[in-house]
Order: C-alpha cells, then sequence, then structure tokens
C-alpha cells in the first residue's frame, strides 16, 4: 500500500493541472487549487508516517522516499497549500486590474501544478535519470510562469532563466552518465538499477575515484546553476523578481531546494567514493562565493522583489556552507535551514507581492509606512525580514547557528569569519531596506483596503510554522530531519 | 562488428562530431549554424548505431533512430521555422573575435583529452574517445552560448552541447536505459519549443531579439 503513495503523489498534481484546463471560472479554478495542493500536503505527511514508521519506501526501483527525501517533500507541500491560499486573494486583484486576462488562468493554475508535480518526482526519484529529467521539467513548466504576464521584463528574465538552467542543468547530466559509467564499470557491466541511488550509494566505496571527482564537478555546476549558487546564480535575481509573486515564492522557497536535494544525492556517493576532502571543499568554496557575491547586490538594492533573489543566492550558500562543514552538526543545521529559509523566503515574498500591489510600484524608496497600511501583514513582514536576518528567537537564527558551530567544530576559521563578516553586513542592509518599507507615513494613493482572509491564512500558517522552529522544533520533524542527517552523513 | 572496429568507428565519428562543433563555433550565418548542429545530430544517430551493432544492444537502435528523428529533423526544422517567423539579420555578430574563440576551443579539447588520460582503467568503461569528445563538446557549446547575442545560435549552443552528452551516454557501457533517453529527448524537444515560443513573443511584443534584451541589471 504505501509504496502505491510514491506513485499517486505526484500524479495527484498532474492530474489536477490537467482538469484545470478544461475550467474557465476563477473561483472554482482556485478551489482546486487549494484543493489540490492539500492533497499534495496530505499525501507528503502520509509519506513521511509510512518512512518513520517502516524506513525507507520504494516503488518499482523508481521511486525511493527516505527521511531526506520527506523532508523536501514536507516542504514542497507545505508550500504548495500556503501559495494556493495566497493566490486566491492575489488573482483576483489580478484579474481587477486587467494585469491577468481571465480567459489565460486555466493555463497559469494548469503549469502551476504541473511545477508542482515535477517537483515532487525530484525529491521521490530514486533513479537519477529521472531525477534529472523531473529537475529540467520544473525549468521547462516554470520559465512559462515566470513569463507569464508577457511584458518585457518577464520574457527576458524568462529566456535568461530557460537558457541558463538548461545549460546549466545538462552538464548535471553529464555528470549522472559518469557516475553510471563508474557504477557499471564497478559491478563489471550494467546490471539492475545501474542508475538507482540507492544501488549506486551501497557501492560507493567501490567507485573509481578519478571519474566520479569529474562527475561531481559537473553535478555540482549543473545542480548548482539550478541551486542558485554563485558564480552560476545570474538568472536567479531576475526570474525571482518578474516572476507572478506567487510562483516567486515556488521557486524561493521550494525550486532551489529540489537542486540542492539533486546535489546532496551526488554528494553522498562522491564522499564515499574519493574521500570526504573533495565533495566537502567543493560545496564549501560554492558556499562561500555565493554567500560573499549575495552581499554587496542586497546592500545597494532598490527592487524589493530583487532584493529576495539575491537573499535567496545567500541562503543557498549558507546551506551548501552547513553541507561543506559537514558533520552531523552541520548537516543536521543545512537540512534544518532548506526548510526554514523555504518557509520564511516564500512568507516574505507572498507578502512583498501584497505590498507592491498596494503601492503600485517595487522600487523600495517609494515604499513607505507599510505597517500603517497593513497592520497585519506589515507586524509579519518585519517578524519574517528579522528572520531572515537571522535574529532570534526566529528559526532561521537556529540553523544558522548550527552551521556556524559546525564551521568552529571543524576549525575552518577563515570561512567562518567570512561568512559572519558577510552576515553581520546583510544584517545591516536588510534592516535598513525593510525599516524603510514598513515605517513612516505612507502617501495618499496608496490602496489601503482592509487585508482579505487571502492571503492573511497563508501568511499566518508560514509564520507559525517559522517561530516555532525557532523556538523549539517538535519531535517528529526533530526525528525526520535526524534520520536524514544520517543518511547524508552515511 | 568486433570491437576493435567499433571503437576505430566511434573515434572517427567524434572526430567528424568535433568538426562539426568547429564549423557551429565559426559559422557567420544562423542557418550554417543550424545545419552544421543538424548534421552534428546525424553523425550521433550513425554513433548509435554503430554501438548497438558492436554491443547487440536493441534499445540502442531505438534510440539511435529517436536521435535522428528528434535532433537531426524535427529540432532544426523547428529552429528555421522560428529564424523565418521572426526574420531576424542572420549574420552572427560575436561578442568576442572568432579567433579568440577558436583559440580557447583549442584549449579546452586538450584540456579534456589531457583530464581522459588521467583515468585508469575506469577508462574501458566508456567506447575509444567518448568521453572527452564529449567533455569538448559540452564546453564549446557553452562557448558559443556566451560568446553570440542571438537567441537562435544560443539554442544551436545548447543543442551542440547535449549532443556531447548524449554521445558519452550512448558509448557508456551499453547506454543509459532506453526509458531514460526517451525522457530526456522528451525534455529536449519541450524545452526547444518553450524557448521558441519565449522568442516569438518577445518578436512580436518588442520587436528585439530576447538574448539581446538586457535592462536586467544590478
Amino acid at each position: 500500500m504505501t509504496s502505491h503513495l510514491l506513485w499517486i503523489a505526484p500524479l495527484v498534481p498532474f492530474a489536477a493541472g490537467l482538469v484545470m484546463l478544461l475550467v474557465r471560472d476563477r473561483r472554482v479554478l482556485a478551489a482546486l487549487d487549494v484543493a489540490a495542493s492539500l492533497a499534495v500536503l496530505g499525501l507528503a505527511l502520509a509519506v513521511a508516517r509510512a518512512v518513520s514508521e517502516h524506513g525507507a519506501v520504494t516503488a518499482l526501483g523508481v521511486f525511493r522516499a527516505d527521511a531526506l527525501a520527506v523532508v523536501f517533500l514536507v516542504l514542497v507541500g507545505l508550500l504548495a497549500v500556503a501559495v494556493s491560499i495566497a493566490t486566491v486573494g492575489w488573482m483576483r486583484r489580478e484579474v481587477a486590474r486587467g494585469e491577468m486576462r481571465e480567459d489565460r488562468l486555466r493555463f497559469y493554475f494548469a503549469l502551476v501544478h504541473g511545477f508542482v508535480a515535477t517537483m515532487v518526482v525530484t525529491v521521490l526519484s530514486d533513479n537519477l535519470g529521472i531525477l534529472w529529467i523531473a529537475m529540467e521539467g520544473t525549468t521547462i513548466t516554470s520559465a512559462l510562469l515566470v513569463g507569464f504576464h508577457g511584458d518585457r521584463h518577464g520574457l527576458e528574465a524568462a529566456w535568461k532563466y530557460i537558457i541558463v538552467t538548461t545549460i546549466g542543468i545538462s552538464f548535471g547530466l553529464f555528470g549522472t552518465v559518469l557516475y553510471y559509467g563508474a557504477a557499471a564499470h564497478a559491478q563489471g557491466g550494467v546490471f539492475a538499477g545501474a542508475m538507482n541511488w540507492s544501488s549506486i550509494s551501497a557501492i560507493a566505496d567501490r567507485l573509481d575515484p578519478g571519474i566520479v571527482r569529474i562527475g561531481f564537478v559537473f553535478v555540482m555546476v549543473g545542480y548548482g546553476t539550478k541551486a542558485g549558487l554563485a558564480p552560476v546564480h545570474m538568472w536567479l535575481p531576475d526570474a525571482h523578481s518578474q516572476a507572478p509573486t506567487p510562483v516567486s515564492a515556488l521557486l524561493s522557497g521550494a525550486l532551489i531546494k529540489c537542486a540542492l536535494f539533486g546535489i546532496i544525492r551526488f554528494h553522498g556517493i562522491a564522499r564515499d567514493a574519493c574521500g570526504p576532502e573533495f565533495s566537502h571543499g567543493l560545496l564549501l568554496a560554492f558556499g562561500l562565493v555565493s554567500v560573499v557575491v549575495a552581499t554587496p547586490f542586497i546592500i545597494v538594492q532598490h527592487d524589493l522583489k530583487r532584493l529576495l533573489g539575491y537573499h535567496s543566492v545567500e541562503h543557498v550558500g549558507i546551506i551548501a556552507l552547513g553541507l561543506g562543514f559537514g558533520g552531523r552538526l552541520g548537516t543536521y543545521g543545512a537540512l534544518l535551514h532548506v526548510i526554514n529559509h523555504g518557509v520564511t523566503k516564500a512568507l516574505v515574498f507572498l507578502i512583498a507581492g501584497d505590498a507592491i500591489g498596494r503601492y503600485g510600484t517595487r522600487d523600495m524608496r517609494l515604499m513607505k509606512g507599510f505597517l500603517g497600511v497593513a497592520p497585519i501583514a506589515g507586524t509579519l513582514l518585519l517578524m519574517g525580514a528579522f528572520s531572515l536576518a537571522g535574529t532570534p528567537p526566529f528559526s532561521v537564527f537556529v540553523s544558522e547557528l548550527m552551521v556556524i558551530r559546525a564551521g568552529i567544530a571543524t576549525g575552518r576559521w577563515v570561512s567562518v569569519a567570512v561568512f559572519l563578516a558577510m552576515v553581520v553586513i546583510i544584517f545591516a542592509g536588510l534592516v535598513h531596506h525593510v525599516g524603510q518599507l514598513a515605517f513612516g507615513a505612507a502617501d495618499g494613493h496608496v490602496e489601503r483596503g482592509r487585508e482579505p482572509l487571502s492571503p492573511l491564512v497563508a501568511l499566518v500558517l508560514l509564520a507559525i510554522v517559522m517561530v516555532l522552529f525557532g523556538v523549539w522544533i517538535p519531535i517528529e520533524p526533530d526525528r525526520v530531519l535526524s534520520a536524514a542527517t544520517e543518511i547524508v552523513v552515511g | 562488428m568486433t570491437v576493435e572496429l567499433a571503437t576505430r568507428l566511434i573515434d572517427v565519428l567524434g572526430g567528424l562530431l568535433l568538426f562539426t562543433m568547429l564549423l557551429i563555433l565559426a559559422a557567420g550565418q544562423v542557418f550554417r549554424a543550424i545545419y552544421a548542429v543538424a548534421a552534428q545530430a546525424a553523425f550521433l544517430g550513425v554513433a548509435g548505431a554503430v554501438l548497438a551493432a558492436a554491443t547487440g544492444n536493441v534499445d540502442l537502435w531505438v534510440i539511435a533512430g529517436i536521435t535522428v528523428v528528434a535532433k537531426a529533423v524535427l529540432l532544426p526544422w523547428l529552429l528555421i521555422r522560428v529564424v523565418r517567423r521572426v526574420r531576424i539579420a542572420r549574420e552572427i555578430e560575436p561578442v568576442i573575435p572568432v579567433h579568440l574563440t577558436l583559440t580557447i576551443a583549442a584549449g579546452i579539447v586538450v584540456l579534456a583529452f589531457h583530464l581522459n588520460a588521467s583515468l585508469g582503467p575506469v577508462r574501458q568503461a566508456i567506447t575509444g574517445n567518448a568521453l572527452p569528445v564529449g567533455v569538448t563538446l559540452i564546453l564549446i557549446g557553452v562557448l558559443v552560448m556566451a560568446s553570440r547575442r542571438k537567441a537562435l545560435v544560443q539554442m544551436v549552443g545548447l543543442f551542440a552541447s547535449e549532443n556531447g552528452i548524449f554521445f558519452t551516454a550512448m558509448a557508456v557501457s551499453q547506454g543509459m536505459p532506453l526509458i531514460i533517453e526517451i525522457g530526456v529527448i522528451l525534455d529536449v524537444v519541450l524545452g526547444a519549443l518553450v524557448m521558441g515560443i519565449l522568442v516569438l513573443r518577445v518578436r512580436s511584443s518588442v520587436d528585439a531579439d530576447i538574448a539581446d534584451l538586457e535592462s536586467l541589471r544590478g
């Protein structure tokens, strides 16, 4: 029974997407959207329960759910639900303003669910080839969403996104081929499941280190492009800032984490095949470069959504640093950071979309007094921004602290020092930007309508998770994270 | 077909793939680049057939057939249609001078073969020189994409890169599983369709080459 769940989980959003193509009414579409996302979250939790009861669940050598996959799967489900709820109100406003044509809505909703379905396949796949196919599938569906408005900036961002990530991810395919070749060579020929992560990692210590090393470099560049790691992040600020707001939240919160999931899978094999220094060092380098490159762009940014985009580069870098420092503490911190950043960034993106709708601009110099315009969303924005900047008692602080402690424990003083310096600068920059936005008196032309239930329900849901994980990690998530850490540490 | 003959044929075909890659790199016209990448995909199909005959793997025949249909016929046809529809200036203006890109390309070839020579007995898992040729095609494809500001030429560079991956993938053991190859090719075709849609949408709304837009900075 439980192995059926792995088939049903991606099929539900896929089927929902197909059904949506037949519907034209906005309200029906929005209801379907929320229902399908709730189903994805429900299935994700069911898989999580099955995994915590029986250990890893497999289906026909194609899909495999272990604790590591569960971490990412539940994140995708949770963000899908939050984004669907927020989309109800967002879409009402977009249609009323004429930004979104009513006859094209069904394509939008169908693409979003196609996008969710490909992310679900990505995190559930055991076969590394399927992992790649699904990852490229996320690019194809989401590129159309990034350029959905059809304006000049959106299309430019969509082009940069699809061309850069497609060439990037093809490096990942080459890396996959080399891993496959190494596995077939070690077993003296092609064997059943020769492309499966579970069977390759079982014989990882017998793989030829030379070819795995080349393979991991290609994987790191390839999936790293998709994850938004500097210096191959150039598509990210454009795509994340030009996409429709709910899509930005999914891109930043969930998609780049799915790419990291791919890196983690390959990283485990590379570590066993060529010793820990190599892949840890590579992750560390990419992570540190990402944090350093993002910093100046965060400081000088005036575009609210671009600011958040560069901020995602920084946080993906922090996750890579955690994995690079390694050990139980660093890995646990990195995985916790996947959830914390995903939830917090989705929250802040959704509020940013609301604010941009109210002010009619995305230039932060022209946006003042958001706290007075929308008190609840404004408060949540301040909380989210302080969380992103790494302030206690919010969740991002906890995982960043773990990453730093792991760095100190492994004696990587230079990396820790650079990281700390950048975090302090980013803190100042972010608080300055958001303070400008939240406080002061708003101009007369700002839309001051009451705050509707959507997106408010979604915002509160995400904020609860954000605060909860900052104060105390509940027992079940803690167990899953610990089990996932064991899988990564090996 | 004996293994030695297959290895020699694969090396000859690898040479032809490299030659078509240089034609793409030096092409001064969009159409020439498209014809070169179509020829490259046709050689790739022949390589698949050679490996199928050598290993007796039926799946490789299917893969070779799909490669020819999808990459040597369908994608070039799609590209040519888009070029006709957008009526762009057909000359390619490189960002970096052509002689410089050719020098970089030569460096890439040397690097790739050097990398291959550093590998141990695992080289036997891949027929002939398919690994260094694959690495070379991927990196030169990126070079083409980075040095041209034309959407269509960037797409040609992308497809040439992917040809390199397919070449190595075919030569690994007995090729990748059929279902994976089909999924990958499906992704390539769908991705190309989406890129074509984007190019046409920009051309119809702002009358510019999508790869030449640069309003998003900083």
